[in-house]
Protein backbone atom coordinates (compact mmCIF):
# COMPACT_ATOMS: atom_id res chain seq x y z
CA UNK A 1 0.00 0.00 0.00
CA UNK A 2 2.83 2.38 0.96
CA UNK A 3 4.40 1.65 -2.39
CA UNK A 4 1.25 2.65 -4.21
CA UNK A 5 1.00 5.85 -2.19
CA UNK A 6 4.60 6.66 -3.03
CA UNK A 7 3.93 6.07 -6.72
CA UNK A 8 0.92 8.30 -6.53
CA UNK A 9 2.85 11.16 -4.91
CA UNK A 10 5.63 10.73 -7.44
CA UNK A 11 3.10 11.08 -10.26
CA UNK A 12 1.66 14.19 -8.69
CA UNK A 13 5.06 15.82 -8.32
CA UNK A 14 6.74 14.95 -11.59
CA UNK A 15 4.19 14.41 -14.26
CA UNK A 16 2.04 16.72 -16.23
CA UNK A 17 -1.61 16.33 -15.35
CA UNK A 18 -3.50 14.29 -17.97
CA UNK A 19 -7.23 14.79 -18.18
CA UNK A 20 -9.23 11.60 -17.51
CA UNK A 21 -10.46 11.34 -21.09
CA UNK A 22 -6.91 11.23 -22.43
CA UNK A 23 -5.61 8.71 -19.96
CA UNK A 24 -4.79 5.21 -21.08
CA UNK A 25 -7.46 2.73 -20.17
CA UNK A 26 -6.00 -0.02 -18.09
CA UNK A 27 -6.89 -3.30 -16.52
CA UNK A 28 -5.35 -4.71 -13.41
CA UNK A 29 -5.10 -8.49 -13.25
CA UNK A 30 -4.60 -10.25 -9.97
CA UNK A 31 -2.91 -13.57 -10.61
CA UNK A 32 -2.04 -16.54 -8.50
CA UNK A 33 1.05 -18.66 -9.00
CA UNK A 34 1.28 -22.26 -7.87
CA UNK A 35 4.95 -23.15 -7.69
CA UNK A 36 7.21 -26.03 -6.83
CA UNK A 37 9.55 -23.86 -4.79
CA UNK A 38 10.18 -20.20 -4.00
CA UNK A 39 10.58 -17.88 -7.01
CA UNK A 40 11.29 -14.17 -6.66
CA UNK A 41 9.59 -11.20 -8.24
CA UNK A 42 12.36 -10.50 -10.72
CA UNK A 43 12.22 -14.03 -12.15
CA UNK A 44 8.43 -13.90 -12.43
CA UNK A 45 8.55 -10.57 -14.28
CA UNK A 46 11.23 -11.82 -16.65
CA UNK A 47 9.25 -14.95 -17.41
CA UNK A 48 6.03 -13.01 -18.06
CA UNK A 49 7.81 -10.75 -20.54
CA UNK A 50 9.57 -13.69 -22.19
CA UNK A 51 6.27 -15.46 -22.63
CA UNK A 52 4.66 -12.35 -24.07
CA UNK A 53 7.54 -11.83 -26.53
CA UNK A 54 7.49 -15.49 -27.52
CA UNK A 55 3.78 -15.45 -28.20
CA UNK A 56 3.20 -12.05 -29.83
CA UNK A 57 6.63 -10.72 -30.76
CA UNK A 58 7.98 -7.27 -29.95
CA UNK A 59 5.13 -5.48 -31.69
CA UNK A 60 2.35 -7.35 -29.94
CA UNK A 61 4.11 -7.13 -26.59
CA UNK A 62 4.39 -3.36 -26.92
CA UNK A 63 0.64 -3.06 -27.41
CA UNK A 64 -0.17 -4.86 -24.20
CA UNK A 65 1.64 -2.22 -22.06
CA UNK A 66 2.44 -4.71 -19.38
CA UNK A 67 3.62 -3.64 -15.93
CA UNK A 68 4.12 -5.71 -12.83
CA UNK A 69 2.65 -3.83 -9.90
CA UNK A 70 3.45 -6.26 -7.14
CA UNK A 71 4.27 -9.86 -6.45
CA UNK A 72 4.32 -11.57 -3.08
CA UNK A 73 5.39 -15.17 -2.63
CA UNK A 74 3.97 -16.90 0.43
CA UNK A 75 6.15 -17.97 3.35
CA UNK A 76 6.52 -21.59 2.29
CA UNK A 77 7.05 -20.59 -1.34
CA UNK A 78 4.42 -22.87 -2.85
CA UNK A 79 2.20 -19.97 -3.82
CA UNK A 80 2.45 -16.40 -4.91
CA UNK A 81 0.02 -13.61 -5.58
CA UNK A 82 0.66 -10.63 -7.81
CA UNK A 83 -0.96 -7.84 -9.75
CA UNK A 84 -0.06 -6.82 -13.29
CA UNK A 85 -1.35 -3.94 -15.31
CA UNK A 86 -2.13 -4.08 -19.02
CA UNK A 87 -4.04 -2.20 -21.70
CA UNK A 88 -7.80 -2.65 -21.32
CA UNK A 89 -8.24 -4.33 -24.71
CA UNK A 90 -5.37 -6.78 -24.29
CA UNK A 91 -6.62 -8.73 -21.29
CA UNK A 92 -7.23 -12.02 -23.13
CA UNK A 93 -3.86 -11.83 -24.87
CA UNK A 94 -2.07 -11.27 -21.58
CA UNK A 95 -4.09 -14.06 -20.02
CA UNK A 96 -2.94 -16.45 -22.75
CA UNK A 97 0.67 -15.36 -22.29
CA UNK A 98 0.40 -15.94 -18.54
CA UNK A 99 -1.12 -19.37 -19.10
CA UNK A 100 1.82 -20.32 -21.33
CA UNK A 101 4.32 -19.93 -18.52
CA UNK A 102 5.18 -23.36 -17.18
CA UNK A 103 8.69 -23.03 -15.77
CA UNK A 104 10.38 -20.26 -13.81
CA UNK A 105 14.02 -20.85 -12.85
CA UNK A 106 13.59 -24.60 -13.46
CA UNK A 107 10.70 -24.71 -10.97
CA UNK A 108 7.45 -25.91 -12.49
CA UNK A 109 4.61 -23.45 -12.02
CA UNK A 110 0.99 -22.87 -12.95
CA UNK A 111 -0.58 -19.44 -13.24
CA UNK A 112 -4.18 -18.39 -13.21
CA UNK A 113 -5.82 -14.99 -13.26
CA UNK A 114 -8.07 -14.61 -10.26
CA UNK A 115 -9.60 -11.24 -10.94
CA UNK A 116 -9.55 -8.39 -13.41
CA UNK A 117 -10.44 -4.85 -12.50
CA UNK A 118 -10.11 -1.30 -13.71
CA UNK A 119 -8.44 -0.15 -10.52
CA UNK A 120 -5.70 -1.49 -8.29
CA UNK A 121 -8.06 -1.26 -5.37
CA UNK A 122 -10.62 -3.43 -7.11
CA UNK A 123 -8.01 -6.01 -8.00
CA UNK A 124 -6.67 -6.17 -4.44
CA UNK A 125 -10.03 -6.84 -2.83
CA UNK B 1 -21.36 -20.62 -14.39
CA UNK B 2 -21.32 -23.79 -16.49
CA UNK B 3 -19.92 -26.99 -15.03
CA UNK B 4 -16.44 -27.24 -16.55
CA UNK B 5 -14.92 -30.65 -17.14
CA UNK B 6 -11.32 -31.48 -18.02
CA UNK B 7 -11.31 -34.83 -19.79
CA UNK B 8 -7.59 -35.50 -20.07
CA UNK B 9 -5.61 -35.55 -16.85
CA UNK B 10 -2.92 -38.07 -15.98
CA UNK B 11 -2.45 -39.10 -12.36
CA UNK B 12 -0.77 -41.67 -10.14
CA UNK B 13 0.20 -44.47 -10.96
CA UNK B 14 1.27 -43.09 -14.36
CA UNK B 15 2.64 -39.89 -12.87
CA UNK B 16 3.71 -39.00 -9.34
CA UNK B 17 0.71 -36.85 -8.49
CA UNK B 18 -2.25 -38.55 -6.81
CA UNK B 19 -5.66 -37.96 -8.35
CA UNK B 20 -6.95 -36.34 -5.13
CA UNK B 21 -4.39 -33.52 -5.37
CA UNK B 22 -5.24 -32.89 -9.02
CA UNK B 23 -8.94 -32.79 -8.25
CA UNK B 24 -8.38 -30.39 -5.34
CA UNK B 25 -6.45 -27.93 -7.53
CA UNK B 26 -8.89 -28.34 -10.43
CA UNK B 27 -11.81 -27.58 -8.11
CA UNK B 28 -9.99 -24.48 -6.92
CA UNK B 29 -9.56 -23.44 -10.55
CA UNK B 30 -13.28 -23.80 -11.18
CA UNK B 31 -13.65 -27.26 -12.68
CA UNK B 32 -16.61 -29.36 -11.62
CA UNK B 33 -15.10 -32.68 -12.64
CA UNK B 34 -11.92 -34.12 -14.11
CA UNK B 35 -11.34 -37.39 -15.91
CA UNK B 36 -8.24 -39.42 -15.16
CA UNK B 37 -7.10 -40.89 -18.45
CA UNK B 38 -3.89 -42.71 -17.66
CA UNK B 39 -2.19 -44.75 -20.34
CA UNK B 40 -3.43 -48.31 -20.71
CA UNK B 41 -0.71 -49.96 -18.63
CA UNK B 42 -1.30 -47.70 -15.60
CA UNK B 43 -5.08 -47.45 -15.42
CA UNK B 44 -6.58 -46.02 -12.26
CA UNK B 45 -8.94 -48.83 -11.31
CA UNK B 46 -11.16 -47.26 -8.71
CA UNK B 47 -11.71 -44.06 -6.84
CA UNK B 48 -13.76 -42.95 -3.90
CA UNK B 49 -14.36 -39.41 -5.09
CA UNK B 50 -17.56 -38.48 -6.89
CA UNK B 51 -16.11 -35.85 -9.19
CA UNK B 52 -13.45 -38.07 -10.69
CA UNK B 53 -14.33 -39.71 -13.98
CA UNK B 54 -12.44 -42.88 -14.76
CA UNK B 55 -10.90 -43.25 -18.16
CA UNK B 56 -8.08 -44.70 -20.17
CA UNK B 57 -5.83 -43.39 -22.91
CA UNK B 58 -5.01 -46.23 -25.26
CA UNK B 59 -1.55 -46.20 -26.82
CA UNK B 60 -1.23 -48.44 -29.81
CA UNK B 61 1.40 -48.94 -32.47
CA UNK B 62 -0.74 -50.94 -34.85
CA UNK B 63 -4.41 -51.12 -35.70
CA UNK B 64 -4.69 -54.73 -34.44
CA UNK B 65 -3.22 -53.69 -31.10
CA UNK B 66 -5.72 -50.85 -30.90
CA UNK B 67 -8.64 -53.16 -31.63
CA UNK B 68 -7.45 -55.67 -29.03
CA UNK B 69 -7.18 -52.95 -26.40
CA UNK B 70 -10.58 -51.54 -27.32
CA UNK B 71 -12.08 -54.99 -26.72
CA UNK B 72 -10.27 -55.14 -23.40
CA UNK B 73 -11.52 -51.76 -22.12
CA UNK B 74 -14.83 -51.49 -23.94
CA UNK B 75 -18.06 -52.02 -22.06
CA UNK B 76 -16.62 -51.09 -18.67
CA UNK B 77 -18.32 -47.72 -18.68
CA UNK B 78 -15.09 -45.73 -18.63
CA UNK B 79 -14.10 -42.90 -20.94
CA UNK B 80 -11.96 -44.31 -23.73
CA UNK B 81 -9.44 -41.98 -25.32
CA UNK B 82 -7.05 -43.02 -28.06
CA UNK B 83 -3.61 -41.52 -28.42
CA UNK B 84 -3.54 -40.66 -32.11
CA UNK B 85 -0.82 -39.23 -34.29
CA UNK B 86 -0.25 -42.01 -36.75
CA UNK B 87 -2.51 -41.78 -39.78
CA UNK B 88 -3.70 -45.40 -39.51
CA UNK B 89 -4.37 -45.19 -35.78
CA UNK B 90 -6.33 -41.95 -36.28
CA UNK B 91 -8.44 -43.61 -38.91
CA UNK B 92 -9.11 -46.75 -36.89
CA UNK B 93 -10.06 -44.60 -33.88
CA UNK B 94 -12.57 -42.32 -35.60
CA UNK B 95 -14.17 -45.25 -37.42
CA UNK B 96 -14.94 -47.01 -34.16
CA UNK B 97 -17.93 -45.76 -32.15
CA UNK B 98 -16.53 -47.40 -29.01
CA UNK B 99 -13.91 -44.66 -28.90
CA UNK B 100 -14.94 -41.50 -27.03
CA UNK B 101 -11.98 -39.19 -27.58
CA UNK B 102 -9.12 -38.94 -30.07
CA UNK B 103 -6.19 -37.13 -28.43
CA UNK B 104 -3.07 -35.67 -30.07
CA UNK B 105 -4.35 -36.29 -33.61
CA UNK B 106 -1.69 -34.16 -35.27
CA UNK B 107 1.27 -36.29 -36.22
CA UNK B 108 4.79 -35.58 -35.06
CA UNK B 109 6.22 -35.71 -38.55
CA UNK B 110 4.60 -32.57 -39.88
CA UNK B 111 2.22 -34.10 -42.39
CA UNK B 112 -1.37 -32.92 -42.27
CA UNK B 113 -3.31 -33.88 -39.18
CA UNK B 114 -6.82 -35.12 -39.75
CA UNK B 115 -8.12 -35.15 -43.28
CA UNK B 116 -11.72 -34.11 -43.88
CA UNK B 117 -12.68 -37.78 -44.31
CA UNK B 118 -11.54 -38.59 -40.80
CA UNK B 119 -13.28 -35.59 -39.27
CA UNK B 120 -16.50 -36.63 -41.00
CA UNK B 121 -16.16 -40.12 -39.54
CA UNK B 122 -15.54 -38.59 -36.12
CA UNK B 123 -18.73 -36.57 -36.43
CA UNK B 124 -20.72 -39.65 -37.46
CA UNK B 125 -19.38 -41.88 -34.72
CA UNK B 126 -19.40 -39.27 -31.98
CA UNK B 127 -15.65 -39.37 -31.41
CA UNK B 128 -14.62 -36.10 -29.78
CA UNK B 129 -11.53 -34.40 -31.20
CA UNK B 130 -9.27 -33.30 -28.40
CA UNK B 131 -7.40 -29.98 -28.51
CA UNK B 132 -4.57 -30.40 -26.02
CA UNK B 133 -3.59 -27.05 -24.63
CA UNK B 134 -0.44 -28.41 -23.01
CA UNK B 135 1.06 -28.62 -26.51
CA UNK B 136 0.84 -24.81 -26.66
CA UNK B 137 2.00 -24.32 -23.07
CA UNK B 138 5.04 -26.57 -23.13
CA UNK B 139 6.40 -25.75 -26.59
CA UNK B 140 8.01 -22.61 -27.96
CA UNK B 141 8.90 -21.02 -31.30
CA UNK B 142 8.88 -23.26 -34.36
CA UNK B 143 7.28 -26.17 -32.60
CA UNK B 144 4.44 -24.04 -31.24
CA UNK B 145 3.93 -22.31 -34.57
CA UNK B 146 3.54 -25.70 -36.21
CA UNK B 147 1.05 -26.89 -33.60
CA UNK B 148 -0.96 -23.66 -33.81
CA UNK B 149 -1.32 -23.91 -37.58
CA UNK B 150 -2.30 -27.58 -37.25
CA UNK B 151 -4.96 -26.71 -34.72
CA UNK B 152 -6.30 -23.93 -36.89
CA UNK B 153 -6.55 -26.29 -39.84
CA UNK B 154 -8.26 -28.90 -37.70
CA UNK B 155 -10.70 -26.41 -36.21
CA UNK B 156 -11.86 -25.45 -39.69
CA UNK B 157 -12.75 -29.06 -40.50
CA UNK B 158 -14.31 -29.72 -37.12
CA UNK B 159 -16.54 -26.68 -37.61
CA UNK B 160 -17.55 -27.77 -41.08
CA UNK B 161 -18.59 -31.30 -40.15
CA UNK B 162 -19.80 -30.38 -36.65
CA UNK B 163 -17.67 -33.02 -34.97
CA UNK B 164 -17.62 -32.82 -31.18
CA UNK B 165 -14.49 -31.09 -29.89
CA UNK B 166 -13.12 -30.75 -26.40
CA UNK B 167 -10.46 -28.61 -24.76
CA UNK B 168 -8.22 -30.34 -22.26
CA UNK B 169 -5.08 -29.58 -20.28
CA UNK B 170 -3.45 -33.03 -20.61
CA UNK B 171 -1.96 -32.31 -17.20
CA UNK B 172 0.59 -34.62 -15.63
CA UNK B 173 0.96 -32.66 -12.39
CA UNK B 174 -0.87 -29.92 -10.50
CA UNK B 175 1.41 -27.36 -12.17
CA UNK B 176 0.15 -28.32 -15.62
CA UNK B 177 -3.49 -27.62 -14.83
CA UNK B 178 -4.94 -24.37 -16.14
CA UNK B 179 -8.20 -22.67 -15.19
CA UNK B 180 -11.09 -22.69 -17.73
CA UNK B 181 -10.72 -19.00 -18.56
CA UNK B 182 -7.03 -19.52 -19.32
CA UNK B 183 -7.82 -22.48 -21.58
CA UNK B 184 -10.37 -20.34 -23.41
CA UNK B 185 -7.77 -17.58 -23.88
CA UNK B 186 -5.30 -20.16 -25.22
CA UNK B 187 -7.92 -21.55 -27.59
CA UNK B 188 -8.49 -18.04 -28.92
CA UNK B 189 -4.89 -18.12 -30.17
CA UNK B 190 -5.83 -20.48 -32.98
CA UNK B 191 -9.15 -18.87 -33.74
CA UNK B 192 -11.65 -20.65 -31.52
CA UNK B 193 -14.40 -18.29 -30.46
CA UNK B 194 -15.29 -17.85 -26.81
CA UNK B 195 -18.63 -19.55 -27.29
CA UNK B 196 -17.12 -22.60 -28.98
CA UNK B 197 -14.45 -22.87 -26.33
CA UNK B 198 -17.05 -22.66 -23.58
CA UNK B 199 -19.00 -25.48 -25.17
CA UNK B 200 -15.81 -27.50 -25.63
CA UNK B 201 -15.17 -27.23 -21.89
CA UNK B 202 -18.63 -27.87 -20.48
CA UNK B 203 -21.39 -29.19 -22.69
CA UNK B 204 -19.42 -31.44 -25.04
CA UNK B 205 -17.35 -33.20 -22.34
CA UNK B 206 -20.56 -33.82 -20.41
CA UNK B 207 -22.04 -35.39 -23.52
CA UNK B 208 -18.91 -37.47 -24.03
CA UNK B 209 -19.16 -38.86 -20.51
CA UNK B 210 -22.86 -39.61 -20.99
CA UNK B 211 -22.09 -41.00 -24.49
CA UNK B 212 -24.87 -38.80 -25.79
CA UNK B 213 -23.72 -38.87 -29.41
CA UNK B 214 -23.55 -42.62 -29.59
CA UNK B 215 -26.68 -43.81 -31.30
CA UNK B 216 -28.35 -47.06 -30.34
CA UNK B 217 -27.04 -49.99 -32.32
CA UNK B 218 -24.33 -47.88 -33.92
CA UNK B 219 -22.02 -50.87 -34.00
CA UNK B 220 -24.43 -52.87 -36.15
CA UNK B 221 -24.87 -50.00 -38.55
CA UNK B 222 -21.12 -49.86 -38.97
CA UNK B 223 -20.94 -53.60 -39.56
CA UNK B 224 -23.52 -53.25 -42.27
CA UNK B 225 -21.50 -50.56 -43.97
CA UNK B 226 -18.43 -52.75 -44.11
Amino acid sequence: MARIMADFLFCLLCMVYTPPTLRERRRYLRFEVLCERHVDKRAVLKEIWDSLYALYGDLGASESKLWLIEYHPTEDGTRGVGIIRCAHNRVEEVRAALACIHVIDTARIGIRVVKTSGTIKGATK
Amino acid sequence: MPAYIDLNVHAYPETETPAEDLLRVAKRYGFAQIAITNDDSHVLQECSLDDLILGVEIQAQTVTELKRKLRQFGGKGIVIAVHGGDEKINRAAVENPKVDILTHPYSEKGESALSYVLVRFAAENGVAIDFNMDALIQSRRGERARILSKMREQLKLVRKYKAPMILTSHAHSIYDLRAPRELIALAALFGMTGEEALRALSETPRGVVAKRWKKEGEVEVLGWRE
